[in-house]
């Protein structure tokens, strides 16, 4: 009986130590956590080192790429990003690009916002970028890489079909169209001729007489425009797909004295070309929204950086069909003209 | 019932801690909501004043802003009168200074235009829509169109905003007076007012038209939406959306309308989430606390003193036979629980003594019992002798006399209360003899002993007892002659002992009083003093059994066990 009741540990008394224990495991794991905590919530006011973001078009001086680049630099001081804007001078050098491609790489881009100068030729490079960990978001021109991680772009064909649209409202009995598009192994300008002959097939008007491939510059576009209409003179329809070959067209017109005769249906727009639109060397503008292509393009830039979710895998922006009747219209007036 | 607590597990210091958790987390939550609400609308509130401000700063800028537009047309209109020479150098002038004025033009009340004035800019020859003309002003003098393309000029489409006023000239004719104004000097103010983190302010007219935002182009290109309409006719003042606060103000020369835009949200909700975060954090930590608190104590206190408890229910219960486990836990409940098992010692030491003393007293009691000689029997024996030496059967009188003898010495046996069966059989061969004598041979009697049982021990005055029932109550009313048959057993465990008689037996009712009767007058120790004696000796499973059925005879069977000499002294 004495020896009974000596105090011996009984099983229940192992438990305070190990709940002891586990007080202090969980207080520590709290404290931790609200530690962190509030230093998460100090870092993200005071973020010091920004994030590096390249967007690399195919080139850097037509009215179209200037909206475009304001576009991304609205979402670059909105979103604190660092962001490089940069192009080759001609839309046909795809090495550069493929050379700024790989400066932006080692200068530690986070992404690369991309416009193909060449579906084939900058897969490669774009390749590279990405095993580095490079994400890349196409915009405007598409690249063959199964890398993008996402495409903010014109639908180019529907692009194409409006412009075709707008070609087949004339009243005249007969069209005899010539095409003048820019360099053969851009995507979106072939996207774009594809819409374009598709609506073309459904009118039995139609005839398209010629099709030529120009440099993408104003010179070249208004010489081999003048050489086609002068062998072609049936050609009263003429639709041509990007800025530059539109200002040629336009040119060529105004020089050949044919803008009654002639109806134009060009791409994109800057002041020359609005005021062709109301001058009447053009009649159709089919114009994009740069803005929005380059906002949206360092928006999901961001987004992948901050691995937020990116909604589509493809981003059409709109496209408008301006003519000389509507171009004053509230709302294409916003459409045309950039607020600056 | 009380004792019976075993069966719910709910403790007093579960309840306890359930209740000091719950009360701790009510309160931390009514205090956690109290101090979010008052956090929120004392963030809210300043939200709105500090939008407040900025929108109110911006409308006294942009109103000196509007003030300087009148102005220069106050000096137009001065200056359009003037001779043509002296009112182109004034234009140049104007035009050169205020970089923002993109055109000065002017029309005629029909809205063709008589002249346009610039900074170097080529004039269309074919304007397709003009854009400027406010067309039919109506009775207003001086009047802000909104934001549109200015297209007058070759290769430049700015966008600017129309400022027309009415003119009437000396001899009469109408003029309307137009001054286009691009927005560089105000947007950019406005571009720089921030409200907040993300907080920003824009201008629309009444009518609900946007006429500067500082993300413009986000807007016209579609990617982002502005309430406008929403505010048309409201008064001035702070609109608290979901998310978002609006502050508006109208300037007071024209119609334009300052709207600030903060968020409340990035302000207040962070923050508050943060806190509720940490608050959560923390109540878990409380709870977990109290919840281990709740179990030590529990373990500690708690449950020892339930076991006490149920000790000591049990003890009530069986007092005699609990054996006492002494309870573990903190210094207290082992104090008690010590006290608690000197108590039951020292209450159980104490029932054995009492027990121990009853039945010491009962012994005493029933020896003094026993020691008495039934009065009658003695005279009446005593007659039988003297009455048979009157008859000079000495012979007989002798025998009596000897059995007299016999019967007085075993009774008293020195004082022991054990005999051997030997003696006790010696004890009942003498008293049925003299009962024989006196009853002139009414009965007969046989004796079958197993010689074996002898040695052992029985309580003395046994079977006399049941002999002299027998005789009184069976034979004595009887007319045939009555027979009574002694038996005694060895069996495994017990020594079996039988009375029979064929006396007039006896109901089941009888059967069971003559065992609880106490012993009357004429006959010497009753039934009941056997039974009882045996049993106080031996144990309760010993004792007494009667069957008797009327008219054919009673049977009393004793059970004793198997004692020797030595063996009783060891018990």
């Amino acid at each position: 009986m004495k020896k009974n009741r000596k105090f011996r540990p009984g099983p229940q008394f192992y438990l305070i130590p190990l709940g002891a224990l586990l007080l202090i495991l969980s207080y520590v794991v709290g404290i931790r956590y609200i530690i962190r905590n509030l230093h998460s919530y100090g870092a993200e006011n005071g973020e010091t080192n920004k994030h590096y973001v390249a967007v690399i078009t195919k080139s850097t001086t037509s009215a179209f790429w200037k909206s475009v680049f304001s576009g991304a630099n609205a979402a670059g001081t909105e979103y604190n990003l660092t962001l490089t804007v940069e192009g080759p001078e001609n839309e046909e050098d795809y090495q550069t690009q493929n050379e700024m491609i790989a400066r932006a790489v080692d200068n530690g881009a986070e992404v690369i916002v991309f416009s193909a100068v060449d579906y084939q030729a900058n897969a490669g490079a774009i390749d590279a970028a990405a095993e580095q960990g490079v994400k890349i978001v196409v915009i405007d021109s598409d690249v063959d890489s199964a890398q993008v991680s996402s495409r903010i772009s014109t639908d180019n064909y529907e692009a194409g079909r409006m412009a075709g649209r707008a070609v087949l409202a004339s009243a005249q009995e007969e069209l005899n169209v010539g095409i003048v598009n820019f360099d053969k192994n851009s995507a979106n300008g072939q996207q774009r001729e594809a819409g374009f002959r598709e609506i073309l097939e459904e009118d039995e008007r139609v005839r398209i007489v010629d099709a030529i491939n120009v440099l993408s510059t104003t010179e070249d576009s208004q010489e081999r425009t003048c050489e086609m209409l002068r062998e072609h003179p049936e050609i009263n329809v003429i639709a041509t797909f990007n800025e530059w070959t539109s200002l040629g067209v336009g040119y060529a017109i105004r020089e050949m004295g044919l803008k009654e005769e002639t109806m134009v249906v060009a791409f994109d727009s800057n002041v020359v070309s609005v005021g062709m639109l109301e001058t009447g060397e053009v009649d159709a503008l089919i114009v994009q929204n740069p803005y929005a292509m380059g906002y949206l393009g360092v928006e999901c830039a961001y987004n992948l950086i901050n691995n937020l979710p990116v909604e589509n895998r493809q981003v059409d922006t709109a496209t408008t069909v301006i003519t000389r009747e509507n171009m004053f219209d509230e709302e294409c007036q916003k459409v045309l003209f950039a607020f600056d | 019932m009380k004792k019976d607590r075993t069966g719910s597990r709910i403790s007093l210091s579960m309840v306890m801690a359930l209740i000091v958790t719950m009360l701790v987390l009510a309160v931390l939550l009514a205090t956690l909501l109290f101090f979010i609400r008052l956090y929120q609308s004392s963030m809210e509130q300043n939200a709105v004043t500090t939008s407040e401000q900025a929108v109110v700063q911006v409308m006294n800028t942009v109103e000196n802003y509007t003030k300087d537009m009148a102005d220069a047309m106050k000096l137009i209109a001065e200056n359009i009168g003037k001779p043509e020479e002296e009112r182109d150098e004034f234009f140049a002038r104007f035009l050169e200074i205020r970089s923002d004025v993109v055109a000065v033009a002017t029309y005629d009340s029909d809205g063709n235009p008589l002249e346009c004035w610039s900074d170097g800019l080529t004039v269309k020859k074919t304007v397709s829509r003009n854009l400027s003309y406010p067309g039919d002003m109506g009775e207003r003098g001086f009047w802000i169109s909104k934001p549109h393309v200015e297209n007058l000029f070759e290769e430049y489409y700015p966008w600017v905003v129309t400022i027309s006023q009415k003119m009437r000239f000396g001899d009469g004719r109408e003029q309307h007076v137009i001054m286009d104004i691009r927005f560089s000097n105000i947007a950019a103010y406005v571009d720089q007012v921030g409200i907040g983190q993300h907080g920003y302010c824009f201008i629309e007219d009444t009518e609900g038209n946007l006429v500067y935002h500082p993300q413009q182009q986000l807007i016209y290109s579609g990617l982002k939406e502005e309430t406008t309409q929403e505010f048309r006719g409201l008064p001035d003042g702070s609109y608290p959306r979901s998310r978002v606060i609006y502050t508006i103000h109208t300037l007071e020369n024209c119609n334009w309308r300052i709207v600030g835009v903060s968020y409340v949200d990035e302000l207040i909700t962070s923050r508050v989430e943060h806190m509720v975060r940490i608050c959560g954090i923390l109540l878990l930590l409380v709870l977990v606390t109290a919840t281990l608190l709740g179990v030590l104590f529990s373990r500690l206190f708690a449950q020892p003193a339930n076991r006490l408890t149920r000790a000591m229910g049990e003890f009530e219960k069986d007092a005699e036979n609990f054996q006492f486990v002494p309870v573990r836990g903190t210094n207290e409940i082992s104090a008690l629980s010590d006290s608690f098992g000197h108590m039951v010692l020292r209450i159980q030491r104490l029932m054995e003594r009492v027990r121990q003393e009853e039945i010491t007293l009962r012994k005493t009691e029933l020896n003094a019992l026993q020691a008495q000689i039934n009065p009658h029997f003695l005279y009446n024996t005593l007659d039988s002798i003297a009455w048979m030496c009157e008859e000079a059967r000495t012979e007989e009188a002798v025998e009596m006399v000897n059995a007299l003898a016999r019967l007085f010495r075993i009774s008293i046996s020195r004082g022991h209360e054990l005999i051997t069966l030997e003696k006790e059989l010696q004890h009942a061969r003498s008293y049925l003899k003299i009962q024989n004598y006196r009853y002139k041979n009414q009965f007969s009697y046989s004796f079958d002993i197993e010689e074996s049982c002898l040695p052992y021990l029985c309580n003395k005055i046994t079977l006399q007892p049941i002999i002299e029932n027998a005789i009184y109550h069976g034979i004595d009313r009887m007319v045939d002659e009555g027979r009574i048959d002694i038996c005694i057993r060895e069996e495994e465990a017990a020594i079996r002992m039988t009375v029979t008689d064929n006396g007039v037996g006896m109901t089941k009712e009888q059967c069971a009083e003559i065992l609880h009767r106490e012993a009357g007058d004429r006959t010497g120790i009753g039934i009941k003093n056997v039974n009882d004696r045996i049993r106080i000796y031996f144990g309760e499973e010993y004792g007494l059994r009667i069957t008797s059925e009327l008219d054919e005879g009673t049977c009393v069977e004793i059970r004793i066990p198997k004692v020797k000499e030595s063996g009783y002294e060891e018990k």
